[in-house]
């Protein structure tokens, strides 16, 4: 069943039975994934499915209240040593950017690696350089997050979360309140660290992406895992029925 | 038809939004001119009514300049209350008065504002606190002030609790160390004495350095990465600076202090003072600590005690005071300080053998024995001083004496200050807190910051940019709110102006006096805050 192209490392993620209640609503049901080094996973599911909220499960944005998720060898517990440990290793990126809006584009991807890895500010600085040229934006090093365009926000955020040098980088629906046209240029990036072979979950909209970059598709409905398949066969083949449906709504438009 | 059409050329030009822009401003311009003129004629038409009496120059004549002269003479009424031993009393002028009374202003504000800002940033994280009990009791505390007249608040603080407290020979029954009586509250307070200069000097050296060893690991950490501990060092080197500072100035103060002691009464120095008051008693040393207990139970009488133990002499306030209280009071014998007002009288007390010994500043002991007829009837003998002296409140006759003290007037004003603004300050922290979005604590906290380093570099620098605007007007609010210490009767400014107004007749003097003070004290405090405003604004742009 599973066809793994690429070699891949040991298991950075494992989740056993994650189940997580806002109040009376059960939203995570019972989560079994494995993620291992390498692996590029994408997330699908209609809206209020639960994908976000497990994403956010990962680096305690949100807390899981049954359950296991270890992360590189780390439990993720209430002991806050740990959750600190797993927040340095998992880097992650949101719908809305979340840049610091007092800080300077280069101070924004600093920050972490001067306050919470103790670079010198030299070194961060150097690093800080080489992920914004990477993503395309050095010469917007020195100007503020409201000065920039969208796309470009975005990918200041994705260098913010490389700049730490993660282990594991979740993306949380990265696209989804960009315009059209910046689109490409933050998937482009998305493209080029899965390429490099960083491991990614990444919830999002765009089939495109998830069609050619993701090694496993995760398809989430009410809070469970309806269907985990590779890309060729889910877009083709779907096993399950509420998969067909989902797609058809998606790709009649 | 032509003149038609112009007329409504005209009549559509008045719609036109520049036209508009310039009317707008012509109207503006013509009703400050009114304003302005008739504040003028009103004051001109006033200062005429009030006819040349208050206007008569030293040399008799008459001129508008002379309208002040009336303060130089003498106030003739009293100030309750002073704040930093400021001396007053009603032969003063009225340029005293006012001036003492400007300077129980502004301590109110000061004090008032600093804790106000302490109370409000509680107050302001509380109301967003996941405890119920929390929130909702600092919630009740915000509704309860807010919707209340400031004027009941003060009324009910000062009458209702301070003026209802227990009397100062209960409250001298009920506790050891504050005291809370409806004169007021009594504390503890520490004296600096004249070798404190050296151990602040120690102090303010460590200071630096401290500061120093900041900015030269912070460079480090910033060039080298890695930790450096500066959060240690720091304050150690400071530590180590004050204590040797303390052994210094002790050394530096041998021979500062001295008391004057009555050789009849046998002793010669603070190590056999012990001995004299238990051979008085006619007891042992270790049993003097039961002496107190024996007179509480009418074993020995009021008499015997009175005389049997320690009596000093000493002025009321002085260092002097202060140090040997500190020092019999670590004897533990039973003593007694007759704080009187002033050196020269408890010199004269102490001649007229109404005491053991006289605590004095020693050029003062130097000069006043010689007087002494009987060279050989007294001695002077060295006290050790310590740079910094415990001063504890203890009931002496009908007051306390010693520590410190907040008149019931002053804590009144002040609490009802602060408790009064520290609501709005706390809704206007919690608002500052709540416009940093939940994002941005997402992101702190998933890119790996500590929950102190996410306050400190994330959440704090964008907030004190919604708070301080607001918390200006919080401020200047209870500047000028500080007025209404008249109902509480503590002396502030506006209440000695109103005194003055009320006995001199010169009611427009006065007026123009209050407007310039709380003027000049509204623009300091905008002054300052907006220099701090744009310190913080300039992290953002």
């Amino acid at each position: 069943m599973t066809v793994v192209e690429k070699e891949l490392g040991p298991e950075m993620v494992v989740c056993k039975d994650v189940n997580k209640w806002y109040g009376d609503f059960h939203v995570l049901k019972g989560i079994d994934v494995t993620v291992r080094e390498g692996e590029v996973i994408v997330i699908l599911g209609p809206s209020g499915s639960g994908k976000s909220t497990f994403i956010r499960c990962i680096n305690r944005l949100e807390e899981h209240q049954q359950g296991q998720i270890v992360v590189d060898g780390t439990e993720l517990t209430h002991d806050i040593r740990n959750i600190q440990e797993i927040r340095r290793e998992v880097g992650m990126v949101f719908q809305q950017f979340n840049l610091f809006p007092h800080l300077t584009v280069i101070d924004n991807v600093t920050l972490a690696p001067i306050n919470v890895r103790k670079w010198s500010r030299e070194k961060a600085e150097e690093v800080a350089m080489r992920w914004l040229d990477r993503v395309g934006i050095p010469e917007q090093a020195q100007k503020y997050p409201g000065q920039l365009s969208g796309g470009q926000q975005q990918r200041v955020a994705i260098a913010r979360a490389l700049a730490m040098e993660p282990k594991i980088l979740l993306f949380d629906e990265p696209t989804s309140a960009l315009d059209p046209e910046m689109i490409k240029e933050v998937l482009d990036v998305m493209r080029d660290l899965a390429k490099q072979g960083y491991t990614i979950m990444a919830v999002t909209h765009e089939m495109g992406f998830a069609q050619s970059v993701a090694d496993r598709i995760l398809f989430f409905d009410e809070g469970k895992i309806v269907e985990e398949n590779t890309p060729a066969n889910f877009f083709t083949n779907p096993k399950e029925e509420r998969t067909k449906l989902f797609l058809s709504q998606i790709l009649n438009h | 038809m032509e003149s038609n059409s112009g007329i409504s050329n005209i009549f559509a030009k008045l719609f036109d939004i520049r036209v508009l822009g310039v009317i707008a401003q012509i109207v503006g311009a013509i009703v400050v001119a009114l304003t302005v003129s008739w504040f003028v004629g009103n004051v001109a038409g006033n200062l005429e009514s009030l006819g040349e009496a208050q206007f008569i120059c030293e040399d008799g004549t008459v001129a508008y300049r002379c309208a002040y002269d009336f303060m130089d003479s003498a106030a003739q009424f009293d100030v309750a209350e002073t704040s930093f031993g400021m001396s007053y009393d009603n032969s003063d002028s009225y340029w005293r008065a006012i001036g003492v009374a400007a300077v129980n202003t502004i301590r109110v504000t000061i004090i008032g504002c600093i804790l106000t800002t302490i109370l409000g940033t509680l107050v302001g994280i509380a109301r967003l606190s996941k405890n119920w009990l929390v929130a909702n009791v600092s919630k009740w505390y915000v509704d309860l002030f807010r919707n209340t007249p400031l004027v009941l608040q003060l009324v009910f603080i000062y009458f209702s609790f301070f003026l209802a407290l227990p009397s100062i020979k209960e409250a001298a029954e009920n506790s050891n160390y504050v005291f809370l009586s409806n004169r007021g509250i009594n504390y503890p307070s520490l004296v600096p004495t004249e070798s404190f200069r050296v151990l602040a000097i120690f102090i303010g050296l460590g200071l630096i350095l401290a500061y120093a060893i900041w900015l030269v690991l912070g460079r480090r950490e910033e060039r080298l990465g890695g930790t450096t501990n500066r959060a240690i060092w720091a304050p150690v080197s400071l530590l180590l600076f004050a204590v040797v500072g303390w052994f210094v100035a002790n050394a530096s103060a041998a021979g500062n202090q001295v008391m004057l002691v009555n050789n009849a009464s046998g002793i010669t120095g603070l190590d056999n003072v012990s001995q004299v008051v238990a051979d008085r008693f006619g007891v042992e040393i270790a049993d003097l600590g039961g002496i107190q207990a024996q007179v509480d139970a009418g074993d020995i009488d009021q008499k015997t005690f009175k005389d049997g133990r320690l009596n000093v002499c000493a002025a009321r306030g002085s260092l002097e005071a202060a140090n040997i209280d500190s020092e019999l009071r670590a004897l533990a014998i039973p003593y007694s300080i007759s704080r009187v007002k002033d050196a020269d009288k408890a010199f004269q007390d102490y001649a007229a053998g109404k005491c053991d010994v006289l605590a004095a500043e020693q050029g003062f002991i130097n000069e006043m024995s010689a007087t002494l007829e009987d060279a050989t009837s007294f001695s002077i003998v060295g006290i050790p001083e310590r740079p910094l002296r415990l001063s504890l409140a203890k009931l002496e006759g009908l007051n306390f004496a010693g520590g410190g003290k907040m008149t019931p007037e002053f804590a009144a004003i002040l609490i009802g200050l602060v408790l009064n603004t520290g609501a709005s300050v706390g809704e206007i922290v919690r608002a500052g807190i709540q416009a940093v979005s939940k994002g941005q604590t997402e992101a702190a906290r998933a890119i790996g910051l500590s929950e102190g380093q996410r306050l400190r570099l994330v959440v704090l620098p964008q907030a004190l940019r919604v708070i301080i605007p607001p918390l200006t007007s919080s401020y200047l609010n209870l500047a000028k709110n500080s007025t209404l210490a008249q109902i509480v009767a503590f002396p502030d400014f506006w209440t000695v102006i109103f005194t003055t107004i009320n006995q001199s007749g010169r009611a427009m003097q006065g007026m123009l006096l209050t407007m310039l003070f709380y003027l000049t004290l509204s623009l300091i405090i905008s002054a300052f805050l907006n220099w701090y405003n744009q310190r913080v604004k300039l992290v953002e742009r």
